[in-house]
């Protein structure tokens, strides 16, 4: 049991709509663009393996819409992640200041273990545009990072794909270590978790 | 040379349906055979597939004394048939092995006479049906009987290819029709199956004080039924592994007027069996795990009389053509009064659709736009108020941008409008091109160009979002306005559409989200009612909170069908022809289809949700739209079947004995629940599954929005 590592690393992505979540998955999944992904309603994921040192890890890709009130049923798909991406436009000053509101969000809703150590990547996105007046500079965003638990910070263009690999290698690597610590601290919880399990079951009323 | 036999009667074009499907059926003859030396008794009743005399080269013969009337034909010899083929559904058996032959006449609604061999070894061969129309010498006899004015056979009734196969057979066989039956004939009856006979006969009468009856009734009665599952390609095996009861003696059954009744309403939907038996499977399999709900269910279906009508899928479902321009405008007189009913005009709707031109006028009376009862001009002043509406409300907003443009929601919303509008249904070719320069220089947008249609959707989203002000403009929106946008072409029109549409959709939109909760709720009760097996499956994978339909209710199906199918499963829904909730057995129907694939290979949520998604663009709208119709008329007669047993034991001091206490949840059940009913163990029909049955649209407000709060 010590040793088992787990299959598959389950990564969410959220923040405000048309930051370009589904772009930056698809671009580091498929190597494709478009600006006419349509709008996600409910969720979806796309799976890519990456060679972190000496071991092959697969990741899940969980895309999410970007509309607040489409988060209430998320539960669902926020459970088990081993790592939360956050995605804002640095065009858009409003998708950054959004950023602590999805991180909450994802603690309350994803309820781990430690929230306090739970991996989670910034990314700015959509630097491939020249907007010099609206633009969050990249300062600005470190500075926020930095004080929000020392969270990666990465700027990417979905659409030149600028900095989407690079990204995507830290948020496997910090996915992969919350995993085995994870994967640590069950050593001593089995028992009880076991139990619970036993305990569940469907409620058919 | 084999031992050659003799053929003392055939009938050709005598068919076994081994499946629901027509092009399945198999041709063959039905014959009487004695092997060499052999008596009376010895003599082989036989069905034989024409493919298998075309082999042995008996095929001449057997045509030869089928149309031998006057049997002068003294040897006509043929192989022996064997009892059972491997091939093929054709078996013999001597007489001395039958124990009775159930026998079904043509009759309107089931064109084909059948009879049902029963042999003492309790097995019942295949069904075998006389098409007469298709036989030469049964067409001959019939045309002789007509012109000699005499259609009728012997016993009155019409006269029919099954009629000379039984005066044959009586040549070697004492047959005798049991009293109170002309259905069935026990072939040479000792006497103590006369006896038999007649006791069950008598305790058919008592049935209602002896419960130990029923229950052994019951019993056998599924084991008839498994019997009859076997003539269908669902293997005997299986059939008999799912009712290890103990086998009763199916000669008793037999006799039963009601089993005879059973078989009666049986005969005509024994072409469903194959659907049916494969239900039963999953009854079977499911009541093996322990539920308090689904064995309560089981119980039920095993348990009651009735239960073959819940069982029985009789129903069918057949889509029509679209209705075309022509049909749609007889359907009014010259000043345009609807001639038919407006139920009438719906039903064609629901089970055919509109082709393309007629959609413009169509979609106006479905969204209830203008009247089904109205004039064409009024309905013209109607439509010209529309646009005058319209006008007014874009004005509101358009006169009053300069306080707009410094309202943080109002911006908000329009940028999120206008990124959505951008990236929806840009495949179409109405909003494919980009050949405008945008109007706002300062727009995102302004590089990549706009056109006409996009910039009117958004106009419409952004007056939509004004005047439904509590709820605005929500993610998924543009998706059910641009289909409307299309086929009106008018956007004042589009408008008071989408309007209409929207109240039935605001549901799914509210911010804490309960109208989406509620279906998908909905949808687990459904399942759990319908589709018991996959239910359970599901429930093992974490999966019924049924997030996987979201996008498909959020949109209905917007982005799971292709644009055309889109159109038509809307205006099929808009007709809330069987129940306003349609939607929800189209994702029935889709989980239905896919339920075998789901159970045998996708056990996590993540799987099952990569597995819904990506039938996107995949799916047969005719079939999934035939199937969601079936399924909701399962439905109804299950809810019906509920509620008449459960009337049924409130009356009832009998069943009362041994009962507990239980309280219904739902009103019809109320008055009834101070009795001591044995109810629970009939499944629980919530408040959510009785609303299905409503024609009612539901709508649900959203509240007032908190001026602090953005349109998240």
């Amino acid at each position: 049991m010590s040793h088992r590592k787990k299959a598959m690393l389950k990564i969410v992505i959220l923040g405000d709509s048309g930051v370009g979540k589904t772009s930056l998955i698809r671009q580091y999944v498929d190597n494709k663009f478009s600006t006419q992904y349509k709008a996600t309603i409910g969720a979806d994921f796309f799976n890519r393996e990456l060679q972190v040192d000496d071991h092959t890890v697969k990741m899940q890709l969980w895309d999410t819409a970007g509309q607040e009130r489409f988060q209430s049923l998320g539960v669902a798909f926020y459970r088990g992640a081993d790592c939360c991406v956050l995605v804002y436009d640095v065009n858009n000053p409003k998708s950054f200041e959004a950023l602590k509101a999805w991180r909450d969000e994802f603690l309350v809703q994803a309820n781990p273990r430690d929230p306090e150590t739970f991996p989670f990547v910034v990314v700015g996105n959509k630097v491939d545009i020249e907007d010099n007046n609206k633009r969050v500079s990249t300062k600005r965003a470190q500075a926020f990072c930095r004080a929000n638990g020392n969270m990666p910070y990465f700027e990417t263009s979905a659409k030149e794909a600028i900095g989407v690999e690079a990204a995507f290698e830290v948020i496997a690597r910090n996915a992969l270590s919350q995993a085995e610590s994870e994967d640590y601290n069950e050593d001593f919880t089995d028992a009880i978790n076991i139990h619970l399990d036993s305990d569940k079951s469907p409620c058919m009323c | 040379m084999t031992s050659k036999a003799k053929l003392l009667y055939s009938k050709s074009k005598v068919y076994v349906h081994p499946t629901p499907n027509s092009k399945d059926n198999i041709p063959g003859f039905v014959g009487l055979v004695r092997p060499s030396h052999a008596e009376d008794s010895g003599i082989l009743v036989a069905w034989v597939p024409e493919d298998d005399l075309k082999v042995n080269h008996d095929y001449d013969q057997y045509v030869k004394v089928d149309l031998d009337e006057n049997l002068v034909l003294k040897e006509a010899l043929v192989s022996t048939p064997p009892p059972s083929s491997f091939s093929s559904y054709g078996f013999s058996v001597p007489i001395r092995d039958i124990y009775s032959i159930y026998y079904k006449r043509p009759s309107l609604g089931w064109w084909w006479g059948s009879i049902t061999i029963n042999t003492r070894g309790s097995e019942t061969l295949p069904a075998i049906f006389f098409h007469d129309s298709e036989s030469p010498s049964t067409k001959n006899e019939q045309k002789k009987r007509n012109k000699d004015f005499d259609p009728f056979s012997n016993d009155g009734n019409l006269y029919w290819g099954g009629d000379t196969f039984l005066l044959y057979l009586e040549k070697y066989a004492k047959l005798v029709n049991p009293s109170g039956s002309n259905n069935i004939f026990l072939v040479n009856p000792t006497q103590e199956d006369l006896d038999l006979y007649s006791n069950s006969n008598n305790k058919v009468a008592a049935k209602d004080e002896e419960d130990p009856f029923v229950k052994v009734f019951n019993d056998v009665k599924w084991k008839v039924l498994s019997k009859l599952a076997s003539v269908t390609k669902f293997s005997r095996n299986t059939a008999q592994q799912l009712f290890d009861s103990t086998p009763p003696k199916v000669k008793t059954l037999l006799n039963i007027p009601e089993v005879q009744k059973v078989n009666d309403d049986f005969g005509s939907a024994k072409v469903y069996l194959a659907k049916w038996a494969l239900g039963i499977a999953e009854e079977a399999q499911r009541s093996k795990r322990k539920s308090v709900y689904n064995e309560g269910y089981r119980k039920f279906l095993k348990g009651e009389l009735g239960d073959f009508e819940l069982l029985s899928i009789d129903f069918e479902s057949e889509r029509r053509n679209p209705i075309g321009i022509k049909e749609w405008n007889a359907f009014f007189d010259p000043i345009g009064h609807l001639v038919l009913t407006v139920e009438e005009v719906k039903e064609r709707i629901f089970h055919g659709g509109l082709q393309p031109e007629v959609r413009p006028q169509a979609w106006l009376f479905l969204l209830e736009i203008i009247p089904w009862v109205s004039t064409d001009k009024e309905r013209k002043k109607i439509l010209n108020q529309k646009r005058h509406e319209y006008n007014d409300l874009k004005k509101l907003w358009w006169d009053d941008l300069e306080n707009k443009n410094h309202d943080e929601f109002w911006l908000d919303q329009k940028s999120r409008i206008e990124k959505d509008v951008h990236r929806t249904d840009r495949s179409v070719s109405f909003f494919a091109e980009a050949e405008v320069s945008h109007p706002d220089p300062n727009s995102r947008f302004a590089e990549t160009g706009t056109n006409a249609h996009l910039e009117q959707m958004k106009d419409m989203l952004i007056t939509y979002n004004e005047y439904n002000k509590n709820l605005g403009y929500i993610q998924g929106m543009s998706d059910l306005l641009s289909p409307l946008y299309v086929v009106f072409q008018d956007d004042a029109v589009a408008f008071a559409a989408f309007c209409k549409f929207m109240d039935r959709m605001e549901r799914n939109f509210i911010r804490d989200q309960s109208g989406m909760r509620d279906q998908l709720l909905t949808i687990d009760h459904l399942v759990q009612l319908m589709l018991p097996q996959l239910y359970e499956h599901l429930a093992q994978a974490d999966s019924t909170h049924f997030f996987f339909f979201f996008r498909m209710i959020l949109v209905w199906f917007k982005r799971e069908f292709a644009w055309d199918d889109v159109l038509t499963l809307w205006e099929v829904l808009w007709t809330n022809y069987y129940s306003s909730d349609f939607v929800l057995f189209v994702a029935l129907a889709i989980l239905d289809k896919h339920k075998d694939i789901i159970m045998t290979h996708l056990n996590q949520f993540d799987e099952i949700l990569k597995y819904m998604n990506e039938l996107s663009m995949t799916m047969d709208l005719k079939d999934i739209l035939e199937r969601a119709e079936i399924q909701f008329l399962n439905f109804r007669k299950a809810i019906d079947m509920v509620d008449r047993k459960r009337q049924d034991m409130s009356s009832s001091t009998f069943l009362a004995s041994g009962s507990t206490d239980y309280s219904l949840t739902d009103t019809e059940g109320s008055k009834a629940a101070k009795q001591k009913l044995t109810d629970h163990e009939l499944p629980n029909i919530t408040r959510d599954l009785r609303n299905l049955l409503s024609k009612e649209i539901v709508i649900v407000k959203e509240v007032e929005r908190d001026p602090d709060v953005g349109g998240g």
